[in-house]
């Protein structure tokens, strides 16, 4: 076999090799990255119920930026429609903790009830307020199913500063910013309740 | 370290880190009997056409399009899929020059269809033993290969079951498990 032949064919080879992936590349590129966006934003919203919403949220940002409030500032809200019917809002909310910023996904369902808490970002104590990250969170888990009235404002606290909620172990001031970030979220979807979801609750 | 030895540890990567659970072991197989079954097509076509000194050439270029071109496309049929099986598909390029090498596309078709067919049973039965340790559930995610909302399978246990197996010390001690357990079928009973 004559060694120019074969030098041809290798570099026949490469150039289809490279083509070939050049072109798979490209047509499925978009594909893939419409996939990735969908498995974020399902990460993200595992907190809904499925089947409780069938717009995407993300992409419905609500009309609020930065918004400061008592203890903590909402970064941004997305809102969670069925058939064009408000059925959650998700509110971004920003907090100091212990060792910097806390941040925390709020999504709260249309009757002021809270759905669930996820961290988003948080520079906390490992092992201790870092515990606040780990997902499915236990302790994130007692505030789901409460709201602005249930229980009472000065319910609202840790046990140590007589309210009802127990502390993440051994990490009081984080456990207390976030309590209060919480405590804030609902008391803004309450106070505008009509301009988030556009409706009279139902109760 | 001789040949058959180097092809099997290659073997062993896969069979520990991408076994997790029954789709990630099922989907890597079948993307190395596509990528094993492109090359051999690929590599009968050019192996007249080359110099002997260069086939290897040839075998790294093939493998390494097959790979990128499966993967691609597999990615866009599922893109959770490929997730689990990370890099273990990069490998399979790596495989098909380890096996050229070692003279396997040579080899009768009854002897390469045993080794494909003994690798998919090997990956199949740890994936599904270690999903059913690790999980305690059976066939989740069964959905990426066809398409349609996210399924969790058929749970078996509650509570989740024994974490060890889902992680690759646990697959290594289970391969090991299901080794002694060949060999000692296949020992004649002492005779005393």
């Amino acid at each position: 076999m004559n060694r120019a032949m074969s030098v041809a064919t290798l570099v026949l080879l490469a150039g289809l090799g490279i083509g070939a992936t050049y072109v798979v590349q490209n047509l499925s590129a978009a594909r893939i990255a419409t996939e990735q966006r969908l498995i974020d934003s399902r990460t993200l919203l595992d907190m809904l119920p499925p089947g409780s919403y069938d717009n995407q949220p993300l992409e419905q940002p609500l009309a609020l930026e930065n918004l400061a409030l008592t203890n903590s500032t909402l970064v941004t809200g997305y809102l969670a429609t069925k058939g064009g019917q408000p059925n959650a809002v998700l509110l971004r909310s920003q907090t100091l903790g212990y060792a910097g910023i806390i941040e925390l996904l709020i999504a709260i369902d249309a009757n002021g009830k809270l759905l669930g808490v996820k961290t988003l970002k948080q520079t906390e104590t490992p092992g201790l307020g870092g515990r606040l990250a780990d997902w499915p969170n236990t302790w994130l888990q007692l505030f789901t199913g409460k709201s602005r009235t249930e229980p009472a404002d000065n319910g609202w606290a840790l046990k140590k500063d007589q309210g009802q909620f127990d502390q993440m172990a051994g990490a009081t001031i984080t456990s207390r910013a976030v309590i209060n970030a919480i405590h804030d979220a609902l008391r803004y979807f309450d106070e505008h309740r009509q301009q988030l979801v556009g409706s009279i609750p139902h109760e | 370290m001789n040949k058959a030895s180097l092809q099997n540890s290659l073997m062993l990567a896969p069979l520990v880190g991408a076994t997790g659970s029954l789709m990630s072991a099922l989907g890597l197989w079948l993307m190395f009997v596509v990528v094993i079954g492109a090359y051999a097509l690929g590599m009968g076509a050019l192996r007249p056409r080359l110099a002997s000194s260069t086939h290897w050439v040839a075998g790294v270029l093939l493998a390494a399009t097959l790979t990128a071109c499966v993967e691609l496309a597999g990615q866009s049929w599922s893109l959770q899929w490929q997730q689990h099986l990370g890099l273990y598909a990069g490998l399979i390029a790596l495989q098909c020059v380890v096996l050229d090498n070692n003279g396997f596309f040579q080899s009768p078709g009854r002897d390469r269809l045993r080794l494909c067919g003994l690798f998919g049973l090997l990956m199949v039965v740890l994936g599904l033993l270690r999903e059913i340790i690790g999980n305690g559930t059976l066939g989740a995610h069964l959905t990426w290969l066809m398409g349609g909302a996210d399924w969790p399978g058929w749970v078996l246990t509650v509570d989740g079951g024994l974490r060890l197996a889902t992680l690759a010390p646990g697959g290594l001690i289970l391969l090991g498990l299901l080794i002694a357990a060949k060999q000692a079928w296949h020992r004649p009973t002492p005779s005393n």
